[in-house]
């Protein structure tokens, strides 16, 4: 097993569907709060790594609150994190973030269009906001 | 309660009421006295994945037979529903402005689209199919499906 981070970060699990445009783009809002917008605090942790039982992973997910983003009504992120025994402060279904985006139709897989590149943006800054909410300590224990 | 024809494939069951009418391409009608609700079918629902958006004509628009009537965004497709009756559009279900997921969860009951005051019900009627046709119809169109994969 590799070194664990054990620092405080809010865990993001986005969905896995590969070939699935709203899987694309929950994943494309996931590298963009780990990697560009709250690096230092986030960590991204990949869905197929809970699934299969991954030690790291789980250990993560269960000493830190995650954000799941799934891509389909299946809800394997959500799911998958609370059978890991994590704790869920906001889970996000892509479906329900668009109906508030209607501007931004998503289409295309392996490469999204503008559209999907912009609710994947919007997707993005949302789960920042809940990032920020829980960093510093005031919220995010239930989004209902 | 209402009553179903159903068969499965693989992990999904498709059900038709019995108690209307459909059109080839799965918008149903059932006749409440001098109206029509419509929606769609299970079938349809299922096959065209979670609705986003459903965007209807409003109450007053007049709807002839193969009219458009309503345009359905889901996560995989844009589809067209042509009108299966004459008349005027009298009621719209104001869930589909906030929730056309009721489209999905309940296609048959919360998930109705509109009632039309139907100017030609006999006429219309000629040009529907009853719940055993569109049930032979749809599980062909299955079974054919899944016999090419």
């Amino acid at each position: 097993m590799t070194d664990v981070d054990h620092t405080f970060k809010v865990i993001i699990v986005p969905c896995s569907g590969i070939g699935k445009t709203y899987g694309t783009v929950s994943r494309e809002a996931a590298y963009n709060v780990t990697e560009d917008l709250r690096p230092k605090d986030t960590r991204l942790v990949a869905l197929s790594k809970l699934v299969l039982g991954d030690e790291e992973a789980r250990s993560v997910v269960e000493g830190n609150p995650a954000i799941t983003i799934d891509g389909c009504k299946l809800a394997c992120a959500t799911k998958m994190v609370q059978e890991s025994g994590g704790r869920i402060a906001h889970d996000y279904a892509v479906l329900d973030v668009y109906r508030r985006y209607k501007q931004f139709k998503p289409q295309g897989i392996a490469e999204l269009n503008e559209g999907g590149a912009q609710l994947a943006q919007a997707l993005a800054n949302e789960i920042t906001q809940v990032v920020d909410e829980l960093i510093s300590g005031r919220g995010g224990e239930d989004n209902g | 309660m209402m009553d179903f024809l159903e068969f499965a494939i693989d992990k999904f069951t498709f059900r038709t009421a019995t108690d209307r009418f459909y059109s080839d391409e799965g918008v149903w009608a059932k006749p409440e006295n001098t109206h029509v609700r419509i929606g769609i079918s299970d079938y349809l629902q299922q096959r065209n994945g979670d609705v986003a958006f459903a965007e209807i004509k409003p109450v007053g628009i007049a709807v002839a037979f193969g009219d458009e009537l309503a345009v359905i965004e889901t996560i995989k497709v844009n589809i067209s529903l042509m009108s299966p009756v004459t008349g005027k559009v009298i009621e719209v279900n104001p869930t589909m402005e906030t929730s056309p997921e009721a489209i999905n969860q309940d296609p048959y009951g919360a998930g109705w689209l509109v009632v039309i005051e139907a100017a030609e019900w006999a006429t219309n009627l000629k040009h529907l199919l009853d719940p055993q046709a569109y049930f032979a119809k749809i599980k062909l169109e299955a079974d054919q499906e899944v016999n090419k994969e």
